[in-house]
């Protein structure tokens, strides 16, 4: 019997054109769109250095601690200053053509010349500031205390920050990630539609089909349980294809983790599929009210979620940490960013936690409402 | 006994769908349900089926009671259920398929049940056919075809007529007897008095949850005291003349409408040449006239006060 019924309902929800399109191409071409969206924002988010250029005059070779320290900022991957030393005439078309963002003459005192004010003109500006008073302190201690030379050379080589970062990943912060994430939590949610179709097909005061199955000669909880290994499967099979799209195609990184990120997304679909069954079972109104439910609620779970503007998921941390707990899409996105950023498990499994317990409420109601064999009107 | 029910009370709130509703169904009848709409037909199919709560009431299928739980019972009975109740995404044979396989185990013995039903109702030619793609009637017959593909012994069919061209109404209608004759027991349910009496060897009618009369069609229409129903197409007939004609032995009732004078009498006498006696006397001028015996609607009519179609 299970046979014949899974393989039946797997060939009737497969070919459920709407229902399909909802739970796996609307994910996928939604990340496409992300992907066009996003793909930017960590760049701009990364430090370009700053084009400028010195008048390469005399001065200017003269005054070997600038001319040093230049240099020194100018250097390696992580360098401040795309450094250019040309003639003053040089210095001045290209500031003109907007291939500087600024240049400076060495004369009595050091001098910057700018187009326009803006961030990376601030930071020329701060590297001078700071080699002059740097060059000021020195000078005066080595005016009053000439015998301390030697400490304060070594001193300046050495800079020592009081403050010391501490990191919960090896991993990077990334902006992007968390969009990515509501996504498949979104995707796992939509789930709720084959739960919502299991129901109909089964509660006899529902539909005439569910009427018909009642009818035959099997166990009407048997039957609900077959047809809904059959949702599961197509439901699990469309969040691989969605997770393997992000990962393969678009890049889209989980961390190292694999396990428990698969073992986040089937807990992920089992709550999709629960909560469109409870949904259906509980509420007794047409299908479309039904929808506009499941589609509400999904959506708006992913919006506190961080999908739409990502402070968000900080803002409802923040201010009402209650609700980043009563909503699942949001404990999923955020099991899955524990995974890709967190060394430890212990919020995942926090996250998990809660989910299950979700899960554990939606089957149970709709045990309570589904158990029924007679019901007082069709 | 094939159905026995007995003092079935069904309740919707103050609406009392079901009142105290007995009957019983022998092995080989084809028992019609007749009633206008919301007459509780569909909601006494219902609670033989075991899919409604009643209040009161017991009821017993092949001597044994009726619950959700009852397979045994369920497995020897086919159900064609008012509302078409199929899988849109799957094809004819695979929707036969999937019903009969929920009664019948063995793949072998189940393809020969699913093409002998789908040839049973006639859609061979449109197995790989989707039911969106098929006609109100072939829609029909293949909800036929799922509630009867695996030879149950009692088939039960709730208006299974409904919107159907009257091609396809004549093959239902015909194999409904057929299914018959080859041994099922048959319930069905109509308000099409004309089915009913075509086709069922007994009927009871319903009216507003209660059974108003049980019988065979002669016995139902023997409870009347209509015998017979003689309408005369004329354009002229004098008040004077209904009152004469009123006045005939036998006569129950005269009513002269639309040029139509229709005189309905008792059984027993040869009416209708009275009443031509009565006309040539009279020299009244007359297109057509014609004479029927008593229907299930005039049974209806003279029990309740209402058509059945009202």
């Amino acid at each position: 019997m299970f046979a014949q019924i899974f393989i039946n309902r797997l060939k009737c929800l497969l070919r459920d054109r709407e229902t399909v399109f909802w739970t796996v191409a609307f994910p996928l071409v939604l990340s496409v769109f992300f992907n066009l969206a996003f793909s930017n924002l960590d760049k701009s988010e990364t430090f370009n250095p700053v084009n400028v250029a010195v008048v390469n005059d005399e001065n200017y070779q003269n005054n070997i601690f600038f001319k040093a320290a230049l240099n020194e900022v100018s250097k390696g991957d992580d360098r401040l200053f795309n450094l250019m030393e040309v003639t003053e005439e040089e210095a001045e078309r290209l500031l003109s053509s907007n291939s500087i963002d600024g240049y400076i003459t060495v004369g009595s005192s050091l001098k910057l010349i700018v187009g326009k004010s803006g961030i990376n003109q601030n930071i020329i500006k701060s590297f001078i500031d700071n080699y002059l008073h740097t060059f000021s302190t020195v000078n005066n201690i080595l005016v009053k205390n000439p015998a301390g030379s030697r400490a304060l050379f070594e001193n300046l080589s050495q800079r020592v920050s009081y403050t010391r970062e501490v990191s919960p990943s090896s991993a990077a912060p990334n902006n992007v990630l968390n969009y990515f994430y509501t996504l498949i939590a979104m995707a796992c949610f939509y789930g709720c539609f084959w739960g919502m179709r299991e129901i109909t097909d089964i509660q006899a005061d529902l539909s005439s089909l569910a009427a018909r199955i009642n009818t035959a000669p099997v166990h009407k909880m048997k039957a609900f349980i077959y047809s809904l290994c059959a949702s599961l499967l197509i439901h699990l099979v469309e969040m691989a294809i969605l997770l393997s799209f992000l990962r393969f195609v678009l890049n889209v990184d989980f961390g190292s983790r694999t396990g428990y990120v698969i073992l986040t997304v089937i807990l992920g679909s089992i709550a999709g599929l629960s909560f469109g069954a409870f949904v259906s079972a509980l509420v007794k109104k047409s299908e479309g009210f039904k929808i506009g439910i499941m589609i509400g609620a999904t959506m708006i779970g992913s919006f506190l979620a961080g999908m739409m503007y990502q402070n968000m998921k900080y803002i409802v941390a923040k201010k009402v940490p209650l609700l980043s707990y009563l909503n699942p899409v949001n404990l999923l996105t955020d099991a899955f960013y524990c995974l890709y950023y967190y060394d430890t498990l212990k919020r995942y499994a926090i996250n998990m936690g809660l989910l299950t317990i979700f899960i554990i409420v939606f089957w149970t109601g709709t045990y309570l409402v589904i158990r029924r064999r007679k019901y007082a009107s069709i | 006994m094939v159905v026995k029910v007995k003092n079935l009370v069904k309740r919707y709130g103050n609406l009392v769908a079901l009142d105290h509703l007995s009957l019983s169904i022998e092995e080989g009848e084809i028992f019609g349900l007749l009633g206008p709409n919301s007459s509780g037909k569909t909601t006494a199919i219902n609670c033989i089926l075991s899919l409604l709560k009643y209040d009161k009431g017991e009821i017993e299928i092949f001597g044994k009671p009726m619950s959700p739980e009852s397979y045994d019972i369920k497995r020897n009975i086919g159900i064609v259920m008012q509302n078409v109740a199929v899988y849109n995404e799957l094809t004819v044979y695979e929707n036969v398929n999937y019903f009969c396989g929920l009664y019948i185990q063995d793949s072998s013995t189940r393809k020969k049940l699913v093409d002998e039903a789908i040839e049973f109702v006639g859609l061979q030619d449109f197995t790989r056919f989707y039911p969106k793609k098929l006609s109100g009637g072939l829609l029909r017959r293949l909800n036929i075809a799922c509630g009867i593909a695996h030879k149950p012994k009692l088939i039960i069919l709730d208006e299974p007529t409904v919107a159907v061209d009257p091609q396809s109404r004549n093959r239902i209608l015909e194999g409904i007897m057929e299914l018959n004759r080859q041994g099922a027991t048959v319930i069905y349910t109509s308000h099409y008095m004309e089915e009913v009496e075509q086709i069922c060897s007994r009927i009871m009618i319903l009216d507003a949850g209660r059974a108003i009369a049980t019988g065979t069609k002669d016995e139902l229409k023997s409870m009347i005291s209509l015998g017979e129903k003689i309408t005369v197409e004329s354009y002229f007939v004098s008040q004077e003349q209904v009152e004469k004609l009123q006045r005939l032995p036998n006569v129950v009732s005269v009513e002269y409408k639309d040029h139509h004078l229709v005189i309905k009498s008792g059984r027993g006498f040869n009416n209708l040449e009275a009443v031509l006696d009565f006309i040539r006397r009279e020299n009244i001028e007359f297109g057509k006239i014609y004479s029927e015996l008593p229907t299930l609607n005039d049974v209806f009519l003279e029990i309740t006060g209402k058509n059945l179609r009202d």
